[in-house]
């Protein structure tokens, strides 16, 4: 027999260590006791650790969500950031967009209020004789507007501010514009208050010079300098610009001019048809 | 898959220390575990310690002494009567040291079948003994039974590879 047992010590073992717990499930049952001491030793045992694996779990999900959080802030930073600059883009080309509606208004109103035909164009290129490059000394300017639109030679062109200069060369769908600060541009214009009249021409720095007034004459420096009618190119009445700089010559005055319309930054101007061009104009409009 | 029982098998060792540490994790982790993560309930990281070792040291004894160890603190730790993981546990251990002796453990496969059979014998093994020895014992669930013996499955598969890092030829 203890042979037997020998030859099988492991299953014995077994046997007994499954009895032993069966007697103590039975002791547990049987007395309604769940061995509290067996219980209270293991919890004391374990509770450091589970203690310890708590705190750990604690810092590495505190760690973890911090973690996630930056990331998500970063995210969304750089989300705001990308949409920030988009509004800002947009805001920027609103902005344009109802300064350029401001000024096609503006040029309406004033279009609508002529006695006579007009036809609005873009400036397109600022040109210069001796230069190609835009800028402060231009004296000439290019519109979209050109044969295709009824434009010929010698027309005015103005804005709601002033007189701008004359059409030059008209091309199949553009034209030249000689501004009135250009030294071979003329206009016949008179003093508002003093209704002394004279010729413009082109200056120098931006300026016009007023040409044949008698010294004799009085002219008052911040006088307003309308067209006059007489050249057969701008109509009688539109502001040109205003007397700056009065001086007395061996016959006739030295005065300087500076244009009502800021000749660096125009965008929008009106051509005065010609009775001819007006009907061409109209025309094409029916078409 | 079965060898003779004459065929050397190789016995593995892992330093006592290994074991002790092993066994105090994996008794933390079916403690702590289960609070964060939902499907833990379903995991037995003891009964995956118990497999492991007892069919890496192939002695019977040990498996035994093993199963019935990490069982009682495993009751102790719980809420339930002190003996059924035990019990259970003790059977598991013999079993799988057993079972050493005749399969060739470095097979994914064998690892695979052997741990799904022992799970599922532990499973068994406490759903008997709740209802021998419990007034109101638990339902019977299957489906219960098979979602644990996946989970554990691919537990161990993971676990497994991982403990085998420790081990070294006797």
């Amino acid at each position: 027999m203890p042979v037997f047992i020998r030859r099988h010590r492991s299953f014995f073992t077994l046997l007994a260590v499954v009895i032993a717990q069966v007697l103590l499930l039975s002791l547990q049952i049987t007395r309604n006791n769940h061995v509290p001491l067996i219980r209270y030793w293991a919890v004391e045992v374990f509770d450091p650790f589970e203690r310890s694996l708590g705190g750990l779990m604690n810092v590495a999900s505190t760690a973890y969500r911090t973690y996630r959080h930056l990331w998500h802030a970063e995210q969304e930073n750089q989300e705001l950031h990308i949409q920030l600059v988009a509004a800002q883009a947009q805001i920027q080309r609103l902005g344009e967009q109802a300064g350029e509606t401001e000024r096609l208004r503006a040029l309406l109103d004033f279009k609508n209020q002529l006695p006579f035909q007009t036809m609005a164009a873009e400036v397109i290129a600022s040109t210069m004789g001796n230069t190609s490059s835009p800028g402060e000394n231009s004296n000439a300017i290019s519109i979209d507007k050109g044969l295709d639109s009824g434009l010929t030679s010698d027309l005015a062109v103005i804005t709601p501010e002033g007189v701008v200069g004359k059409t030059l060369a008209v091309f199949s769908h553009q034209a030249q514009v000689l501004l009135i600060t250009d030294p071979s541009s003329g206009a016949g214009v008179t003093l508002a208050q003093s209704r002394v009249q004279g010729i413009l021409k082109g200056g120098s720095n931006g300026f016009c010079d007023l040409h044949y007034v008698m010294n004799e004459e009085v002219v008052n420096r911040g006088e307003a300098v309308v067209t006059s009618g007489l050249d057969q190119i701008y109509p009688k009445g539109l502001p040109v610009g205003t007397v700056m700089n009065v001086g007395d010559g061996n016959i006739y005055k030295t005065i300087n001019v500076k244009p009502s319309v800021d000749l660096n930054r125009l965008e929008m101007v009106l051509v005065v048809l010609k009775p001819a061009a007006a009907e061409q104009q109209a025309l094409n409009g029916i078409r | 898959m079965p060898t003779s029982t004459h065929r050397p098998v190789a016995v593995f060792q892992v330093h006592p220390a290994i074991i002790s540490i092993v066994v105090l994790v994996a008794l933390l982790l079916q403690t702590f575990l289960p609070l964060k993560l939902p499907l833990a309930r379903l995991m037995d990281f003891p009964l995956l310690v118990v497999i492991y070792f007892a069919l890496m040291r192939r002695e019977k004894v040990f498996g035994i002494g093993l199963g019935t160890g990490l069982g009682l603190l495993q009751d102790a730790l719980s809420h339930g009567y002190i003996g059924i993981f035990g019990i259970a546990k003790a059977i598991v251990g013999y079993l799988a040291a057993s079972a050493s002796t005749r399969f060739e453990l470095e097979s994914l496969v064998a690892r695979t079948v052997l741990t799904a059979a022992f799970v599922l014998i532990h499973s068994l093994c406490l759903t008997v003994l709740q209802h021998a020895l419990l007034e109101s014992p638990p339902p019977f669930q299957p489906i219960a039974i098979a979602s644990t013996l996946l989970v554990n499955v691919a537990l161990g598969l993971i676990i497994f590879q991982i403990l085998d890092r420790f081990r070294r030829p006797a």
